[in-house]
């Protein structure tokens, strides 16, 4: 079997990859030496050191890090089982595949179907039925993959052959890579993207910057604005929702203030006649709403003010504002007044 | 014009029209009290030209006004929007060409104006030094960005502007570099962030005031290092953190280090400053000149004590001290404090309740400047003190002695300090007459005073107080019941009465009102709240002749409907109106009346019933004018 498990002995890179390409070949012969001497002996041949130098990563090329994609493993040209799927097959909308030829499928029961055709084993009721979730087969054979792109660095023709873990993996490297990008981004409208699982992880960062400057970057955080701001001359923080509208005249723009200028003109038009007049509140029945304390001691109805003459109380300063109304009418508020 | 010249050529040689203008705003110039400048305005026409050329200072009570002020006063350096009722942006945009003299402009309270307006005023007033914008409660970060244009601002006031935050507070300090004074009470959406920016932006400042502000931050322990960035302010000289809870004697000892330009330190209520920390502040700064730590140094006197001492033997210029609240302070703290601080003026020791007369008496012996000293609520305090205070104090300008044990003995020993300007004497139930006849005998410059709930004074009182205080200005008699309109009629001797109050004074009709409202024509404050017998007539006279009346409490007072309308047409100037339970107005004269002045007021209070009553079109006009109505609830008879 073969050991997955030996780590790599790390070079510094440079010279290490320029000797990858030499080595490939030579690793290659003897790795399958040894998997044929271990098939014949029967012991694991864990003590041979073999310099994995061909397994070296490329740091750089760490793409398919996001799920169970490459990390530090390195697996011997010979020692893993290499499928490539067609273009077709990867593009195809298939959620299910099978592990043995790459097959997809839309639904698991269709897989299922398929699978008896590989072998009776997948034809008990144990294996055609829905599939616990704890049942992680340790496969035998490790299997890796290609991609069907010729020139990609993970396709089996490249130089520097870098196989996918899976084969999702490998649509979403074909997708990302090799493919246009028609998923845009609904909020910055800039980012593209062609994976839609890609396009939703932006959206959940995209926009919340909103701490801005008036230089035009943009933060996540309020301090960092703060320090950006400190450090350089003439910046300023930008308020958010202002800054096309910062040169213009801001007429609507008072938030929750009132602007009394607008209805200045509208203060004229409160006459006294209409405004009286369709006014319930004035109305008796209006006033029995009222608290008890009010309606003990009011005398309402006991004024009889006739509505013309009162224009002039408004907004002026009279002094004798007071001589135009009947006598009586004075004197018995004073009697009332006296009590 | 022509004719003004003509007159003058006609009256040529006799007068005051035969001065040059200039001659005449020189001699106006010498005169301070505006009462005097008004005097002079109204005797000639050239005096009025003259000091309209020269006057510096207006205080519009209409926005409609506005314009007209501005032409008429061209060398104006200052104007005071905040009596102005009904401005708003559209108002300050219409102001005319360059204001290029106008330096200071308050639009403290100005809730109508917005952006628009403070962008048109800092664009009209291009040497702006200093703004106030305090009390303008929807002022957010907009607003503030308007001010953010004016690069000579160097006093800019924020109280209390809720909605700013410190982005807004970035742009200030950005686009105003020459900051010198800032005021940011209550601002509570400021933290440490923003003043840490202001501190690096603004290195001139002097004053910063960051009270009443939960200056947290998002992250606890680097906000107490961002504020210590107040600290390498060089020029700092005022420093006020009232009720900061986060400062405690670490974040003093911090802001301890840097320049020595500390004069003033403010720490008010901030629960968690000890005199540990004041002291080890002041060992720091050499100049220090006022310290207020009222509300806070709550802990064990031992340890104060120790202390008080060490913060006396470091300062000797202390010339303000507020230890006010701080009730385990006794006299041995004291006295070993003005031992070394000889040049204090300010001490405030309210509510130090163990301090006794020994305590005064040292303060006595050693601070022989003392101008103003408050002792309220100390009830050990008594005339031995006082009779120290009396003898040695002869600078003494203001006294308060609220809730204290005092007694007409105390006040004639009082009586020496001929300086006195300010005299509070509230809840000091044993004073009469004669305590009163001992002060106006002798303290004529006497210009505040304060009997609230001194029952024993009587008519002649008032008598003796209208005889020997002439300048008498503010004066408060609530719950003084036995005063009657004869009192009263004393009290209209006093021309320069600005405030009265006289709570529930029962026994108070119109004739006596109507003797204060002729006898005291510049009276703008006046509280007639609960009395009972005041009606209609009485009311009649305040409307003609009180014209200077901007403030007016006429709650549980008989008015009736015809009243409240008289008044509220008749007082141009009035501004603020409480009228809670006027039960004898009827809807029809509450309507009538809010219509008549709802261009003019500014605030009234109203009982929360009427709310519901009133027609909505009233209410809606009403905060269309920038007024601002309070409902409360209380209740009709009180027990």
């Amino acid at each position: 079997m073969v050991d997955n498990g030996s780590q790599p002995s790390c070079h510094a890179g440079d010279i290490a990859q320029q000797q990858q390409a030499v080595n490939t070949d030579l690793t290659c012969l003897i790795v399958q030496l040894i998997s044929t001497a271990e098939l014949t002996d029967g012991t694991v041949g864990g003590g041979i050191e073999i310099d994995n130098v061909v397994e070296e990563q490329d740091t750089k090329d760490v793409d398919e890090g996001g799920d169970a994609g490459m990390d530090g493993e390195n697996l011997p040209p010979g020692s893993y089982e290499l499928l490539q799927l067609e273009k077709d097959e990867i593009l195809a909308p298939h959620t299910h595949f099978c592990a043995i030829c790459g097959k997809g499928f839309k639904r698991d029961a269709n897989l299922r179907m398929h699978m008896r055709g590989h072998g009776d084993e997948y034809k008990s009721p144990a294996a055609l039925a829905k599939p616990p979730r704890d049942a992680s087969v340790e496969n035998a054979v490790v299997k890796r993959y290609s991609c069907p792109f010729v020139g990609c660095k993970r396709n089996k023709l490249h130089k520097n052959f870098q196989p996918l873990k899976t084969i999702l993996c490998v649509k979403n490297h074909y997708k990302r890579s090799h493919c246009e990008k028609s998923h845009t981004c609904s909020r910055c409208h800039t980012k593209k993207f062609s994976v839609l699982a890609d396009l939703k992880t932006h959206e959940k960062h995209c926009g919340r910057d909103k701490w801005l400057c008036s230089c035009g970057t943009s933060f996540s955080r309020k301090d960092k604005l703060f320090a950006h701001v400190a450090l350089f001359q003439g910046h300023t923080p930008a308020l958010p929702s202002e800054e096309p509208k910062a040169s213009s005249d801001q007429a609507g723009l008072v938030g929750s203030q009132q602007e009394p200028a607008k209805l200045a003109s509208s203060i004229d038009s409160f006459m006294w006649g209409n405004s009286l007049s369709n006014d319930s509140a004035l109305d008796v029945k209006g006033l029995e709403s009222c608290s008890d304390d009010f309606l003990s001691t009011a005398n309402y109805g006991s004024f009889n003010f006739s509505f013309g003459r009162l224009d002039e109380f408004i907004g002026s300063s009279s002094e004798s504002s007071f001589a135009m109304l009947p006598p009586d009418h004075f004197q018995s508020a004073q009697k009332r007044g006296g009590n | 014009m022509t004719q003004d010249h003509h007159q003058r050529s006609v009256t040529a040689t006799t007068g005051v029209d035969a001065l040059s203008l200039d001659l005449l705003a020189h001699a106006l110039s010498t005169l301070t009290d505006p009462h005097d400048r008004k005097s002079c305005r109204l005797v000639s026409r050239a005096f009025a030209t003259a000091e309209s050329l020269s006057r510096r200072a207006a205080r519009p009570l209409t926005h409609a006004a506005l314009p007209r002020v501005l032409r008429l006063f061209p060398s104006l350096t200052s104007l005071d929007l905040s009596a102005c009722a009904g401005l708003d942006s559209t108002s300050l945009s219409l102001l005319p060409s360059p204001l290029r003299l106008l330096r200071r402009v308050s639009l403290a309270r100005a809730s109508g104006v917005g952006p628009r307006g403070l962008y048109a005023l800092v664009t009209a007033c291009p040497r702006l030094e200093a703004l106030d914008l305090s009390h303008c409660v929807a002022a957010g970060d907009r607003e503030v960005a308007a001010l953010a244009g004016a690069e000579g601002i160097r006093d800019l006031v924020l109280d209390k502007c809720l909605e700013v935050t410190d982005v807004g507070l970035a742009k200030v300090a950005v686009g105003c570099p020459g900051l010198e004074r800032l005021s940011v009470r209550w601002c509570r959406e400021i933290s440490d962030i923003g003043v840490d920016l202001l501190a690096k932006k603004c290195r001139n400042l002097r004053s910063v005031d960051v009270s009443y502000l939960k200056v947290i931050g998002y992250y606890p322990p680097p906000s107490l290092l961002r504020i210590t960035s107040l600290s390498t302010l060089e020029k700092l000289e005022h420093l006020a953190m009232v009720s900061c809870s986060f400062i405690d004697d670490d974040g003093l000892q911090l802001l301890g280090i840097g320049g020595s330009s500390l004069q003033s330190i403010d720490v008010s209520r901030c629960d968690h400053v000890t005199s540990q920390g004041l002291a080890s502040l002041v060992v720091g700064h050499n100049f220090i000149q006022k310290i207020n730590a009222a509300h806070s140094l709550l802990e064990i006197d031992t340890c104060f004590l120790s202390k008080l001492p060490a913060i006396g033997a470091s300062c000797k210029n202390l010339v303000e001290i507020g230890l006010s609240k701080c009730n385990r302070i006794t006299d041995a703290g004291i006295v070993s404090l003005v031992n070394h601080c000889k040049c204090l003026r300010t001490i405030d020791i309210t509510c130090c309740h163990l301090l006794t007369d020994d305590a005064l008496a040292s303060i006595a012996e050693n601070c022989r400047r003392l101008e103003c000293i408050r002792l309220e609520s100390c009830l050990l305090v008594s005339e031995k003190g006082l009779e120290r205070i009396g003898n040695l104090c002869s600078h003494l300008k203001e006294i308060d002695l609220t809730d204290c044990c005092i007694n007409d003995a105390a006040l004639q020993h009082l009586s020496r300090c001929s300086e006195l300007l300010t005299l509070k004497l509230g809840l000091c139930s044993s004073i009469s007459d004669q305590g009163l006849g001992y002060i106006s005998s002798t303290c004529s410059k006497l210009m505040e005073l304060d009997i609230y709930r001194c029952s024993a004074i009587t008519d002649d009182g008032l008598a003796a107080l209208a005889g020997g205080c002439k300048k008498m200005r503010m004066l408060n008699l609530r719950y003084c019941d036995q005063i009657t309109d004869a009192g009263l009629k004393h009290l209209s001797s006093l021309e320069e009465l600005t405030n009265l109050e006289m709570r529930c004074l029962v026994r108070v009709t119109g004739i006596g009102i109507a003797s204060i409202a002729t006898g005291c024509p510049n009276l703008r404050e006046l509280d007639l709240k609960r009395c009972y017998s005041v009606d209609d007539a009485s009311v009649w006279a305040v409307a003609r002749y009180s014209q200077n009346l901007r403030q007016l409490d006429i709650s549980y007072c008989q008015i009736t409907g015809l009243g409240l309308c008289h008044l509220l047409s008749s007082l141009r100037c009035l501004q603020d109106l409480k009228m809670v339970h006027l039960s004898w107005v009827s809807i029809e004269g509450f309507e009538m009346a809010l219509r008549a002045a709802c261009g003019r007021l500014k605030k009234v209070k109203m009982l929360s019933g009427m709310r519901s009553v009133l027609s909505p079109e009233l209410l809606h006009m009403l905060q269309a004018c920038g007024c601002r109505v309070r409902w409360i609830d209380k209740p009709l008879v009180y027990k």
